[in-house]
């Protein structure tokens, strides 16, 4: 069974484009700068993550699996 | 205090050199009254951001709700034209506000996703190739009409699923929509052909993509209209506004970029000498210096929902906004030597392609498009000559473009 996800945001790339509370509303909400900022990163299912990850345009959102390892995004 | 500052952003000297004149109102009055065309004018970094990340405070319906006379003033007797001109470019997806905004760009964003544009490298690679192979022959070329422009036109119309034959005919026609952001007192006339002629143009071919979808982007639009959230008018003009802005600004990158390596050759020794050992790779930072340095996109325009206060300065419900990227992507409070062409800068949170929600939908095809552009000539020119000590401007506050930029080959 794949294990937790750990999700982490890159403030310096992130432009506050609001796609990833609006596909995975429980794991991202925005901060003060209205950048994203990750809530709980097992609140929406792994597909609406990776969505969201993907939807993001300029690839702020990195997705690992914590269980493999594995980096599932970018 | 406030020194005389010009407020002809159509002077001469503003198209120019935007750099000095909007350096010289951020310093002076960074939430600054334009008399002459009535809005304000921010430049101040910190402010352009905090503006854009705050869409509810700014709205982008500018054509819809704002009632004035056009800036500059046109003829009385083209009123008529302007307001057909108003209705078109209401209808841009980027011209609405939250929530139908959201709607309106899903329909599009998975297309434009940086997985989903990575795809068009080989493409975008193989169409550069050809180009240069042409411009070798010469032994020369004018950057602007036989590369900058050329490259993104014809990965546009891939995207449109248009012929290869009509891509310069469709440029025709996109080029007399670039009077939008001049101040010619008769640009209402080609504005409203290049409208009309596009519309002619594209409605056969959504009606067809309706009925028989494909892979292009103009499909795409018309599933938006089967499911509801565009109508046939909206899906053709935002297909135009995606064949616009998929070429004018990416054609201005490569150009303004281009332009900035020749007139700093030690940047120029620096990429072509790249090992490939930073990361990000020193292409892709050289491509984010390119578009802080010198933005193909100088300003985008709101309308204030409510009094908002910034800056000590009071913006007034319906004030119009305008910011100005030139301004802001100098800003010395936010980039250390804003002024030095430095391709090793990073990070480069630069906002030339503006923040937000209203942030560049096209911004990884037109850094993927400027990466491989900067990356071959790079790779196959010891040096670029420029031919031209004279750089000439096109007249517009919405657009940094060179009118042509001649150069000879090594």
């Amino acid at each position: 069974m794949a294990g937790k996800l750990q999700v982490s945001i890159d403030l310096n790339v992130c432009v506050g484009n609001a796609m990833c509370p609006h596909l995975a509303g429980k794991t991202f909400d925005l901060d003060d700068n209205r950048q994203g900022h990750v809530i709980d990163p097992n609140a929406d299912t792994r597909e609406n993550v990776m969505e969201a990850a993907e939807a993001c345009p300029v690839s702020a959102i990195t997705v690992v699996d914590t269980e493999s390892g594995e980096q599932l995004f970018p | 205090m406030v020194t005389a500052i010009n407020d002809d952003m159509f002077s001469g000297a503003a198209i120019e050199d935007p750099y000095a004149y909007y350096g010289q109102i951020r310093s002076e009055d960074p939430v600054h009254w334009n008399e002459k065309y009535n809005l304000w004018v921010l430049t101040r970094y910190e402010d352009v951001v905090w503006c854009t990340r705050h869409n509810e405070l700014f709205s982008s319906a500018v054509f819809k709700n704002d009632h004035r006379d056009p800036y500059p003033q046109i003829d009385e007797s083209d009123m008529g034209l302007y307001d057909d001109v108003r209705k078109f470019f209401a209808s841009w997806f980027i011209q609405h506000d939250r929530p139908v905004h959201m709607d309106m760009r899903r329909v599009l964003h998975g297309y434009f996703t940086p997985k989903a544009m990575e795809q068009w490298r080989p493409m975008v690679k193989s169409v550069i190739k050809d180009l240069l192979d042409e411009a070798d022959e010469q032994g020369e070329m004018d950057i602007m009409r036989d590369f900058a422009t050329p490259l993104p036109l014809f990965v546009i119309a891939q995207m449109m699923g248009m012929p290869y034959e009509d891509r310069k005919f469709i440029r025709v026609l996109a080029e007399k929509l670039l009077f939008i952001g001049r101040g010619d007192i008769g640009r209402m006339k080609p504005l409203h052909d290049g409208i009309y002629e596009l519309i002619d143009y594209l409605s056969p071919v959504v009606e067809e993509r309706i009925k028989h979808p494909e892979d292009d982007f103009i499909s795409v639009l018309a599933d938006g209209e089967r499911r509801g959230i565009y109508t046939r008018e909206q899906v053709v003009s935002n297909a135009i506004l995606l064949l616009l802005a998929g070429h004018e600004t990416t054609i201005n990158l490569i150009c303004n970029g281009s332009l900035a390596f020749m007139q700093h050759p030690d940047q120029w020794r620096l990429l072509k000498e790249d090992q490939g050992d930073v990361v990000p790779p020193l292409i892709n930072r050289a491509t984010e210096e390119c578009l802080r340095f010198d933005p193909p996109v100088k300003s985008i325009q709101r309308i204030a929902v409510e009094d908002v206060e910034l800056g000590g300065k009071l913006i007034r419900k319906n004030d119009r906004v305008r910011w100005f990227i030139s301004g802001a992507n100098r800003d010395p409070e936010q980039f250390e030597n804003p002024n030095t062409f430095d391709i090793n800068r990073w990070p480069n949170a630069h906002v030339g392609f503006g923040s937000g929600i209203h942030h560049c939908l096209g911004a990884t095809l037109a850094r993927l498009e400027g990466q491989e552009a900067f990356k071959a000539l790079a790779e196959r020119y010891d040096t670029l000559n420029l031919k031209t000590k004279q750089f000439d401007y096109q007249p517009s506050i919405t657009f940094r473009s060179l009118k042509a930029l001649p150069v000879s080959l090594n």
